[in-house]
Order: C-alpha cells, then structure tokens, then sequence
C-alpha cells in the first residue's frame, strides 16, 4: 500500500485512535498512573518538560532582534509571530558553541549543538551527549517515553567536504559520544510510541511464549528438579503482571476522563506515512509534543524541524529554491519569510501548550522551550552567534519577557553550554559542568 | 563465642536446605545393628545431656533443633547436619567454653566415631549417587561465554546482572544458589534485546556484528571492514609473484623438482592464476623492447640458487618497484564530465568518472610512454635499454603498443578502498582520507566498487563468488542503494540548485516510502533528462544521466530481491540459531512453534521482517530451554543414564563454561558420546581448545578467590603507583595462564605448589624484576625457571599476595590462612567479631608485625587458631603489598621470612614453605584439589557418597604422574556424572 494513501482507516489503527482520544491531562492521571498528585494536602509540583525546536542554516539576520520588556517588547519581522506571548519570551543573543566555530561549514556546527562537544572528522563518529538525553536520563524516568527525538526531514548519511559524515547534520541528540537517538519521522510512529507502547506489545508475545514453554518444561522434569522452573515462571508471570497492569491503569485512566465528561486530550492517531504538505507534518509534530507534555508521557522533546543542509521546499511561501539554497541568500525576503515560518512553528507549540490549564496556569507555565538554528547567518555560515529564543517559565524558575544580549561580555561569558547548565539547573538536574562549560550563564 | 554460633547457624541454615533435596536413591535396609545400639545406647543421651538444652525449641540457637534426631533413620536424613557437629566437636568449639560442664574426651570421641562411622556407611552404600541436580540456570560468567559461542562474537551481556552467589565450596555454578527473580529475568530480557541488536540480515542467513548494528552507519562500518578484509587478504605484491616465478624457475635446484606451477603457488599463497600470468610473460618470448623487455631483462638477471634468499628477494621487490613506476607514470587523465549549470558533484557525472578511472586501470596514457622518467632504474641496464623511445615513427607505433600487454597484466591498482572526491581539485582533495569504498560523492551516501584487476587478475572463481556475495551482503544488509538514491533526491534539492524552478519536481521527495518505486523513479529520471537538455548538455551527459537510472534500478531491484530471497534462509537460521541455543535438536514442534511465533509477529503485532527475527530470537534467549541447563528426568529408581545430549552440555560447562560446540553435538547426535572411548577422546581435545580457558578462570579464580580480583580497589595507588589497572589485569591473569596450561599440556597437579614456571607480560615481569617480553599486554611468555625471581608456581602469585593484603602492609594472617584455608583446604572456624585490628600502615606499626602477631597469639583464645596458619603467612614476607619482592618493609625495617610452621617444622621464604608443604601438606593439598574440583565438575555441593569418586581421584592421580587429565577423566567417566537420579514417579511416556 502506499504510504501515504488516505485510504479508509484500518481496525487497527481506529483502536488505537480511539484509545489515545481518552488520554488524560497530567492532573487527572497522575493518581492512576504515576505518584500522588496531593501529598499530605500539598499537591505535588507540576512536571517540568523542556522542548528543543531546531531549525537549519541560519535565520534572517537583517529581521532577528527585540527590544524592550514585557508587554512592551518590540519584535522584528521575523519574531512576530511570538508577538502574542511576548510575555513568557525571552531573546537571547550572542550565545554561541565554542567546538561549532573554526571546524568548516555545516556538519562540524551542527552535530554538537546540544552537546558543545568536539566533533570527530572521519569514519567513526564521536562527539558528546546531548543536554536533551541528560535531562531524559533524569526528569525523563518518571515517564513512559523519557524523551521523543522527533524529526520533518530523514537524516542522510555520506561524507561532507569538511570530512565531517553527515550524520552530524543529521543528528542533534546524542545518547552517547558515539550513536547518535534515532529519530522519528513519522507522526504515527511518534504518535504510537507515546500512547501504545509497541515494546509492551512485543514483550507480551515474548512472555506468553516463554511461558508456554516453561510449563511444558515443568511437566517433563520431576517433581524434586521442579522447584527453580518454579522460580522461572513466577518470575515472567510477575513481568507479564507489570505489563498488564500498565495497560490497565491506562485504561482506569481514560474510562476516568469519560465518566466525569471532562476535556481530555483528544487527537487522533495521524495516518500511515509522511504528510505530503510540510506544513502538515511539523504541525502534526508539534501537536504530538504538546499531547506528549500535557498527558505527562514524556517531559523531553527535541524536534528537528529541518536537517542541516535542509532539502525542504517551500512552495506555500513562494520560496523557489530548497532550504539549504534559499539560506544562501539570507538577507532577501524569501529567507525572511521561510525565517519567519519556522518561527511560527514554535508559536504553533506555544499556542497548544498555553491553551493547557494545569494548576493555575498552563502546561507552557511549566515548560521551557529553547528555539535555535546553528548558524546566524546562512550565506556567511557564521556561527560565531546563534539565534535563540526561549519560551515559558518553568514554573516561575526561569523569568521571562527579557531580552538578553550577551555579544558583548567575552567568549568566556557566552557560552550556549552555560545556558544548558542553567536550563538543567532550573529542571533540578545539577550538574558541576556540561560541554565546555563549567559556569551557569550569568543574568538569565 | 557467639560469632561462632552465628556462623554455625549460616552454615546449618544452608545445610539444611540441601538436605530437603538429597534424599539418597533409594532405601534398603537402615544401619548395621551395631551402630543402631550405640545411637540409643551412648550418642542420643550424649546429646541430650550437652546439646539439646541449647539447640531445641523456638529459640534454637544456630537454627539447629537437635531433639528432632529420635532415630538414626533421622540421622541418615540429615547426615549433613551431623557432619557440621562432627566439626564442631573435633575442633573443640562445641559444646562452648562457657558451658556449664564439658563432656568426657572419651564421651567426646565416641561421638565423633559414630559420626564417621555412619557417614562411611552411607558413603559405601550410595557410592557413586548422582546426587540431586534440579535444572540449572546458566551462570552469569556461562551466559557471557555461551553467548560468544552461540553468535561468535564476544557480547558479554551479563556485565549488567546482579552478582551470582556462590555455593558452600565457593563455587557459583551450582543449582543449589543460582536462584532466579523477576528482576534478573528483567536483564535477562534487555540482553536478550541487546543480543539481537547485534544480529545481521545477511543473503546467506543471520550472523553477528560485535557491535550493535542497528543504524545504517554501524552497518555500513560493518560491512565495509569485511569487504576491506577480503582485500586485505589478498597477495597483491608483484614481488611475491616475481619470487615465486624465481622459485618456479630454479624448482630442481631446490629439491623441487616435478612441482607444477600452481601447486608452488599454492603452497607460497600466492594467487595461481596470475602466477602462470607472471609466469608466461616472464618466460615467454623474449620481447624486443619496450617495459615487458625491461622487465624481461630484470627477470633474466636475477640471481641463480647460490645466492642469499634476501639478495633474490631485494632483486624482486626492485622489479616490484620498477613496475610501480612505471605504471605510476602511464595512468590516464580523465577530465571532468561538465554540462552548463550543471554540478560536477552530481551522482551520475562523478561516477561517469569513476568508471572511466575504474577501466583504465589497465589501460595507459597514449602519450605515457614517451615522456617516462624511470629514476628507480639503473640508466645504463638493459631495462633502461628497452624502455628508449625510438626514433622512427613506425617503431614507435611498435614501441607503444607493447605498453598494452604490459598494463593488461600489471595493473596500476588491483582495487581501490579510498576515494575522495575525484571532481575536485587533487591538491584540495588530498587531505581528505578515510572514507573508505566511498563512490566520492560531496554529502551523499554511496559507495563504488572498484576492483575489477584484483577479480580478472587475481581470484579464482571461488574468491569471486564470495566477494560478489560480500558486495550483495553490503547492499542488502545495509541498504546503501536505497540511501544513495534519496541522497541523490535530496542533493539534487538543496545542493545543486539545477532543477530551480521545475515544478514537477517538487513532487520527487526522498521522504517518500515509495521514492524507489519504478514510476517515481521515472519522474525523476525524465525531469533530470529534461532540464538537462533543455539546459544543452551533451550526450555523454544524457547518456550517463540515463547509464546511472539504469544501474541504480539495477542495484535497487537486485538488493530488493536478495532481501526477500535472504527472508526463508533468515529462518532457517533461525532454528539452527535455538538448535544451538537449547544445545540439543529442536522437536518437530518447537521448529514449528518458532516459525509460529515469527509469522505471529509479522501479522498480528505488525512488525516487520527485522523487527519480527530480532524478537523471535530475544524469546528464544528468554526460553527456559536456553537460560536453563534442563536435563529430562529419567523414569523409574535409582540411577539413570543421561541422554548424550544433557552429557555434552555437562562436558562442555565443565571444561569451558560455555556450550558445547559442533563436534560435540555431533557426537551426541550419534549417540555414541557416553562410550567411554569417545567420552575421553572428546574431553582430551576438549582439554586443548583454547576455551579451557573458562574452565581456568571459573574453577580456578573461584577456587583461589580471586575471581573478582579484577575489582580489587584495595591498594592505595598513590603509595604503589606501579600498580595499574593493566598490571592489576596482568596479575589476575597469572594464575588463569598457570591453569590453562597446565590443562592444556597436562601438567602436573603439583607443579601448582612448587611449579618452577609461570607466565608474565611485560607489565607482570617489570613488576617482578624479569626481563620483559616485547610486545603489547597481550604478548605472554612462559618463563621457565622463575625461581630466582621469587616466584614459580601460584604461591608467590602476585594476585593472591596482594588480595591477602590490607593495602599498605601485608598480613601474614590472611595469607597464611589463604594458603591454609583455601589451597590446603583445613576447616578453621571464623574468627570472633572482636578481634583487635592492626593498625593498617606498616609505617605507622610500632613494631615489625611479626612481633605484632607474636602477641595476639600470646592470648590462649587467639593461638589455637592463628598457630594454624600465621606460620605460613610469615614465610611470605619478603612480598610486599601488592605481591613486590621487598627487603624492607614500609617502616623500614629489615624483613624476615623465617617461619614455624604449624605443626612443626621451621623455614624461610617460599622455598622453606614449599618443602613443608611437600613434606607435610601434599595430602592435604591433594584432596582438596580433587575435592574442589570434583564439586566444579558436578556442578554441587559433595554428598558423603561421592568419597569414592574422591578416592579414585586420588589412585588415578598417584598412577597418573600427578598429571591433571587423571583428575578430569576420573570425574567425567564417574557414575556420577553419567547418570541422573530416576524419578519413579514418572512413565516413560511423559518425557522425551
């Protein structure tokens, strides 16, 4: 079948849809799924997530800039979109990834943009964790997916001139020095492995097979030899109960969100394959973010809106040349346009996350949004200051409505790592350094 | 006394667990009348009066209830419970010095007698007993073995699983502790996953990778070093070739007369095929000039057989040389493919290129041969003659056409593994190495096999089938067709900038699943085709544009279709793959349940091809059949003969650890494994196979205690600044060496106390003061005679020197009651908990602590045991902390080794304990050795009716010479390890 054939929905996949419609918000689920919400009349604090949008070779550097606070702040063309949270933004300037710069074009600035560490030319890759897999590692295990790494754009792999393999420019997070987290292009995939855990599945069919066996085992084996046989299938029974019961909670939980009529998370399961339109898919992307973060599946997200070297097309824009070519012309207004539609995506997210009530604010109250580009500008590959923008206030740990510019402070003094050791630190996950920082980002 | 007490209660807590399973084969008639009568007579009264007070109702002390032994039969039940107090009352330790009143010595013996003598009855009676042996899980150092002989490649998943307990003698491969939790079964899952990440989809059948190969790179590297090997493999240099060729030449003189030609090549490994090439335009028709003259000329100028085999070779590697420059020099330029607005960088211009470097390699430059410059080539020799341009230009037509020969057999690359980007610049180009088999393309997947010269020139029709299936395994394991297509989408997008403005082609998306399809496929080809007419490129552009659809349809087609034929044989894999697992034939319905499950997989849970065969082979690493050693039970009583199957997995975990490998299921599969003569023949070899080595390390290290030594973190590193991590390593190595090969050359069980030998890296011989052996830490040597070093044998070891040590002193006591207590095997009770402790530093001890342990055994309580063992401890002293060989120790003082031994007998240095232990202990040492190794073999704790077994041991070894495979062959044609206990509650029927 085609994949991307809108044919009529498979049984299969309604069932899933139909059971993902009644995931619930994190309020209401917790008391089935996780810990407590109220602790001794104290309700627990919210989770906080942290989300990664990334966007490939540069913005429009002649319509990137905010002045002023607040309300108030004044926001160039291509940040407009922001406009309406202006409130909850804050704009960075003049951070940048020390390892990113001197290395040659694209790959060697890229492949390191969460990690800050030096890329390895060559065969064998080796670079270094990534802050979005660090955080997984710890806010991440309270949640069935401790991280969703999510992409528009298929990762290539080849050798680029600077003999730098492409993968780094295909990859922002890194699990360890040496693989990069495969990512998911595909929204139903992305879509299944929050809602309907496919390793799950296939641990059942694994545990209902093993056991077959045991049992059968045990009926040849006297009865003296039976007792460690014994020990076996109580222990897969104990697995196949862990399994089950994940199940069933999440079961108790939606049946819970339909008896009390309440609004629950609903969307469906996105079709088979990868939308047509781009426009489609980041916005199905972002929607899976913002269902991942509201029911608390998962508090990490990185979404690699384009690959570096980006082989989108833009027609909806009326931009004739592919991402990677239209960067080469930074400064025209078919750049400033694709700029600022790739800034409205992470408006898009913004939007669905505030328009989630948790507590006395909303899912975005608690969340912290980093939006980046390895370059500031395309045409001059420069990324000696990247463009940066952060989004909501991780309940009330970080303040917003600023812009901060840090160009002038010293390399020592702007590093992107610093921020990340910040943002972690404001996520409760302290670290002594990170990258090639050893100091918070002062002023944030 | 209490800490005493406690212990015994572990001890009995443990004993009494075994004894619920060892209930004996069967019951005939109970004890001879006489030891009956004594029991009622003289042991039960003893009993009530000294012992029962404390070790009876709720709160029975050490767990024990001794007012439960009413009657022999009890007795008999319990025999190992009884054996704890026969310890206890030999050493004296029962009943408590603070007892109100001790019994009799003679009250006292009469037990201990009737003790024994009831145990030598029950060892008489069930000699030879299986014993009681439940299906055993796989230990985690047999799991980590098991899963390198099963996928061929070292994994070691169990790295990640809680640490196995061991079993009373020490030893971890035992069912009585190898217990299973949810949580271990919980990591035994994520192995199993782990495993299967490894697993390849090769055209021929499932192999391994050693490292994950889950994401296209890893497969890539993968299958890129296997291709890269094969090359490697092959004998490519012209001066081997010119060698042989000489050898061939002179074969008579040197006694080889009567060889053909291509048996020479074979026995110099060299390719036959282009040997009788080398060979015929060598020895053929002498030509007239040009470089085949010149080589000619070279040819007939080697030396006879009177010279020095390296004269003859220098003499062949300069015509290898003179070829290379040569050919070096006729190698055609090919100028870039460009069409306007069009990227050289383009797939189908730069392997338009390729291909054209690919054909000339060999084929010359037609102005090549007039502008040589031969600076490796005496001016004035013949070479140099034929190799001067002509004058007249009929005779150099001549002259240039014999280059045509020359290159057709001398290549100028037989094949090429790195190619930078052949479009660019050289000078730019060539920094870039290391991107190997690479087609050259700028940020695209692709690879280009150039290798034609190798395969024409080269191999035969063997090594060329395999190295196209390696070539088609690349495709289809790795899919590098299907990514060098989208890439070549996606460059064509936002690379190149050719096709700006053609909508149509908008809709060419590498995303797409179907972008490989014939019809988009077409699209594409027709936009590109399209543009580039429209843009006026020239027909050897079009053609190659259309030339590259054709090949890429070709390559994606043909790696399509091996996948799918590779499908069938990935499942038959598959069987063979749990075959070996479970170590014996699958039944015809577990075959069928395991293609079953595949197909369940595929269409129920909706996996595909890889996922399905990754998850069918984690349920095959979950079964029961796999993580336990089942061994079917035996209808009827008594003892049963073990199927030839569950045998070769009880030699097999025997002598390796691991599996038994393909000759042994064979034999099993013959059924002939458990006669004697096969069963010896099988151990014997079994006994040289590189994998005793988990015999060495699991038997030996958990014998010796030092199985974790690789842990040990106990020496203060900035004081021993020479102990390292890789001396550390070396150190645990020592002693595995020592027993593997002793194993494996069937050294005498002796040579392990008074061996002269041992065997040292050069980090381990540094530390010993030895000359080092060159070479890196893998690089062993045998060292002979160690003994004027200190060391030879294991005493001196320095693993167990520094294992016995607190860190920054030695401690006579821990090493002489290691030698005691673990290598003699003496009983010695744990000492009480408050024991007063040395202060740690050597330094800071007032006093040597020779004189520091005089008084801690000047206190009654303390000598009774320490007199057992500090003697040999002090016979050690001249090895420092971490095992150096020292005069003095850390505070200074002069060091002395002089020792009383316990007793008696008086020595110094090792050489001193030696003879008291040869003069002594050697029986001591002997039993224990046949004891420990016994329990390893049969995989449990001993029972009283495996003494006789102990005692053949014993004649086998002592008719033996001493030699190991005495003891081996004892254990593995022993009742015991060839039968099962029958279990009467079966009907034949119920089990395989």
């Amino acid at each position: 079948m085609n994949s991307n054939s809108k044919g009529p929905i498979s049984r299969r996949t309604f069932l899933r849809g139909a059971g993902v419609a009644m995931a619930l918000p994190w309020l209401e689920s917790i008391p089935v799924w996780g810990k407590p919400t109220v602790v001794g009349g104290v309700p627990a604090a919210f989770p906080k997530r942290f989300a990664t949008l990334f966007m490939a070779c540069g913005i429009n550097p002649d319509h990137w800039w905010a002045r002023g606070a607040g309300a108030e702040m004044e926001l160039s063309r291509v940040l407009e979109p922001m406009a309406p949270y202006r409130a909850k933004l804050n704009v960075i300037d003049g951070l940048f990834n020390k390892n990113a710069t001197g290395v040659g074009i694209h790959p060697g600035q890229t492949g390191n943009i969460l990690s800050g560490a030096s890329l390895q030319r060559g065969a064998e890759l080796r670079g270094g964790v990534s802050m979005d897999q660090v955080l997984a590692r710890h806010v991440g295990q309270e949640s069935v997916q401790p991280c969703m790494v999510l992409g528009c754009e298929q990762p290539v792999t080849g050798y680029h001139e600077t003999n730098f393999s492409m993968a780094y420019s295909s990859y922002i997070s890194w699990q360890s020095a040496t693989s990069p987290v495969p990512m998911e292009v595909y929204p139903s995939l992305a879509f299944d492995s929050l809602f309907d855990n496919r390793g799950q599945q296939r641990h059942r069919s694994v545990l209902d097979r093993v056991r077959g066996e045991a049992a059968s085992l045990a009926g040849q084996v006297s009865a003296a030899d039976r007792a460690r046989l014994d020990e076996y299938l109580s222990s897969v029974r104990d697995l196949e109960r862990r399994v089950a019961r994940a199940r069933s909670e999440q079961q108790t939980a939606e049946a819970r969100g339909q008896n009390r009529d309440r609004p629950v998370a609903t969307m469906p399961r996105p079709d088979n394959g990868l939308p047509e339109d781009i426009r489609d898919h980041m916005r199905l992307m972002c929607d899976i973010v913002a269902l991942g973060f509201q029911t608390d599946k998962t508090r990490v997200a990185t979404l690699l809106l384009c690959r570096d070297i980006s082989g989108l097309f833009y027609p909806f824009l009326n931009v004739g040349l592919a991402h990677h070519l239209a960067s080469h012309n930074d400064r025209s207004a078919a750049y400033e346009r694709v700029s600022r539609y790739y800034v409205s995506q992470l408006a898009y997210l913004t939007s669905r996350l505030e328009a989630m009530p948790e507590g006395d604010g909303t899912v975005l109250d608690h969340s912290c949004l980093l939006f980046l580009s390895n370059m500031f500008s395309g045409s001059r590959h420069d990324s000696s200051k990247l463009p940066l923008l952060l989004v909501g206030g991780l309940t009330g740990a970080l303040q917003t409505g600023r812009v901060i510019d840090y160009r002038e402070r010293g390399d020592d003094n702007r590093k992107l790592c610093s921020l990340y050791l910040s943002i972690m630190d404001r996520m409760d996950v302290r670290l002594p350094r990170f990258g090639d920082a050893d100091a918070r980002l002062a002023d944030l | 006394m209490r800490p005493t007490i406690v212990i015994l209660g572990l001890i009995l807590a443990s004993v009494a667990l075994r004894s619920t399973a060892s209930d004996p084969v069967g019951r005939p008639d109970g004890l001879p009348v006489v030891l009956e009568t004594r029991f009622r007579d003289s042991i039960l009264p003893f009993v009530q009066k000294n012992c029962v007070a404390c070790h009876s109702g709720p709160k029975k002390k050490g767990d024990l209830d001794l007012s439960v032994f009413q009657s022999t039969d009890a007795v008999v039940k319990h025999l190992a419970q009884w054996e704890v107090m026969l310890e206890q009352l030999e050493s004296g330790a029962m009943p408590p010095l603070k007892a109100k009143e001790q019994p009799k010595a003679e009250e006292r013996r009469q037990v201990i007698d009737w003790i024994k003598a009831v145990r030598r009855e029950e060892a008489t009676r069930n000699a030879g007993d299986p014993g009681p042996l439940p299906p055993r899980r796989l230990s985690n150092a047999e799991y980590d073995r098991t899963i390198r002989d099963l996928t061929g490649v070292d994994i070691r998943p169990a790295q990640e699983f809680p640490v196995d307990p061991s079993n009373g003698a020490g030893f971890d491969n035992s069912a009585e502790s190898l217990a299973l939790s949810p949580a271990l079964l919980t990591k035994y899952l994520d192995a199993a996953q782990k495993v299967a990440d490894h697993v390849l989809f090769a055209t021929e059948g499932l192999t391994f990778a050693p490292y994950p190969v889950i994401s296209d790179t890893e497969r890539d590297k993968y299958c890129v070093r296997q291709i890269l090997d094969f090359y490697k493999r092959q004998r490519t240099d012209y001066a081997d070739y010119f060698q042989a060729a000489w050898r061939f030449r002179h074969r008579e003189a040197l006694g080889d007369s009567g060889i053909t030609l291509a048996a020479l090549a074979k026995r110099e490994g060299v390719s036959s095929k282009y040997l009788a090439a080398i060979w015929d335009l060598l020895s053929g028709p002498q030509e007239e000039f040009g470089p085949t003259a010149a080589i000619q000329a070279m040819w007939r100028d080697l030396p006879g057989t009177k010279d020095t085999a390296t004269t003859v070779r220098a003499k062949c590697e300069a015509m290898r040389d003179f070829v290379v420059e040569l050919r070096g020099q006729l190698v055609p330029e090919v100028k870039n493919l460009t069409a306007p607005r069009m990227s050289a960088g383009s797939q189908h211009m730069v392997l338009w290129k390729n291909d054209q470097m690919a054909a000339n390699h060999t084929r010359h430059a037609p102005t090549g041969p007039f502008k040589l410059k031969l600076v490796k080539l005496a001016a004035i020799s013949a070479a140099a003659q034929a190799l001067t341009v002509p004058d007249e230009d009929d005779a150099k037509k001549t002259y240039e056409a014999t280059f045509s020969r020359f290159c057709g057999v001398f290549p100028d690359a037989f094949y090429v593994t790195e190619r930078d980007r052949p479009y660019l610049s050289f000078a730019k180009e060539r920094k870039q190495s290391g991107r190997l088999l690479n087609a050259g393309f700028h940020s695209m997947t692709g690879y280009y096999r150039d290798d034609r010269p190798l395969y024409d020139l080269i191999l035969s029709g063997d090594e060329q089938r395999e190295l196209d299936r390696l070539w088609l395994d690349f495709d289809a394991i790795s899919g590098a067709p299907m990514r060098q297509y989208t890439a070549y989408i996606w460059y064509e997008r936002a690379e190149t900038g050719f096709l700006r403005g053609v909508k149509a082609f908008e809709a060419v998306r590498a995303e797409d699943k179907d972008s490989t399809s014939e019809r988009k496929m077409k699209q594409f080809e027709d936009i590109l085709l399209g543009q580039a007419r429209a843009t006026g490129a020239s027909e050897t552009v079009l053609k190659a544009i259309m030339d590259h659809f054709k090949n890429m349809r070709t390559a994606l087609r043909r790696t399509e279709n091996a996948r799918r034929a590779a499908e069938p044989k990935h499942l038959a894999s598959l069987r063979s793959f749990a075959e070996r697992a479970y170590r014996r034939p699958l039944s015809k319905a577990e075959s069928e349940g395991l293609v079953a499950f595949y197909r369940q997989l595929r269409e129920k849970d909706g996996l595909g091809h890889e996922d399905a065969v990754r998850e069918t082979i984690v349920s095959v690493l979950l079964s029961p059949h796999f993580l336990f050693r089942v061994e079917p039970a035996a209808p009827g009583s008594g003892r049963q003969p073990l199927n030839d199957f569950a045998l070769a997995s009880r030699l097999s975990y025997f002598l390796w650890a691991s599996m038994p490998d393909a000759e042994l299921l064979a034999r099993a599969a013959a059924g002939d494994l458990h006669r004697p003569e096969v069963l010896l023949a099988q151990t014997r070899r079994m006994l040289k196979d590189d994998r005793v080595g988990g015999l060495a390390t699991e038997f030996a290290g958990n014998w010796f205690d030092i199985r974790r030594f690789e842990e040990h973190n106990a020496v203060d590193r900035e004081r021993f600044p020479a102990f390292t991590d890789s001396l550390r390593r070396a150190m645990f190595e020592e002693p595995i060496r020592f027993i593997v090969d002793m194993a494996r050359n069937d050294g005498s069980a002796l040579d392990i106390l008074y061996g002269q030998h041992t065997f040292v890296n050069g980090v381990l011989a540094k530390h010993y003061g030895m000359p080092e052996p060159k070479g890196g830490p893998d690089h062993w040597v045998k060292v002979d005679d160690a003994r004027p070093f200190g060391r030879g044998g294991i005493l001196p070891m320095a693993a167990f020197l520094t294992k016995n040590a607190p860190g920054l002193r030695t401690s006579p006591v821990k090493r002489g009651y290691w030698v005691v207590r673990k290598v003699l095997g003496e009983k010695i009770p744990a000492p009480p908990a408050e024991v007063p402790e040395l202060p740690s530093d050597e330094a800071k001890l007032g006093k040597s602590l020779r004189e520091a342990l005089e008084l801690h055994r000047a206190d009654k309580a303390c000598a009774g045991c320490h007199a057992r063992f500090d003697g040999v401890g002090l016979a050690l002293e001249s090895y420092g902390p971490i095992g150096e060989r020292r005069t003095v120790d850390l505070g200074g003082r002069p060091v002395d080794a002089r020792a009383a031994f316990p007793g008696g007998g008086e020595g110094s240095g090792l050489s001193g304990l030696q003879t008291y232990l040869r003069e002594r202990r050697q029986d001591d040492f002997l039993n224990n050795l046949c004891r420990q190794l016994a329990t390893y073999g049969l995989g449990r704790s001993l029972l009283p009716s495996d003494d006789s077994l102990i005692e053949e041991m014993r004649i086998k070894l002592a008719s033996g010479n001493n030699r190991f495979s005495a003891l081996v062959e004892t254990i593995v044609t022993s009742p015991q390890f060839l039968n099962k206990r029958g279990d009467v509650n079966l009907s034949k029927d119920t089990t395989r």
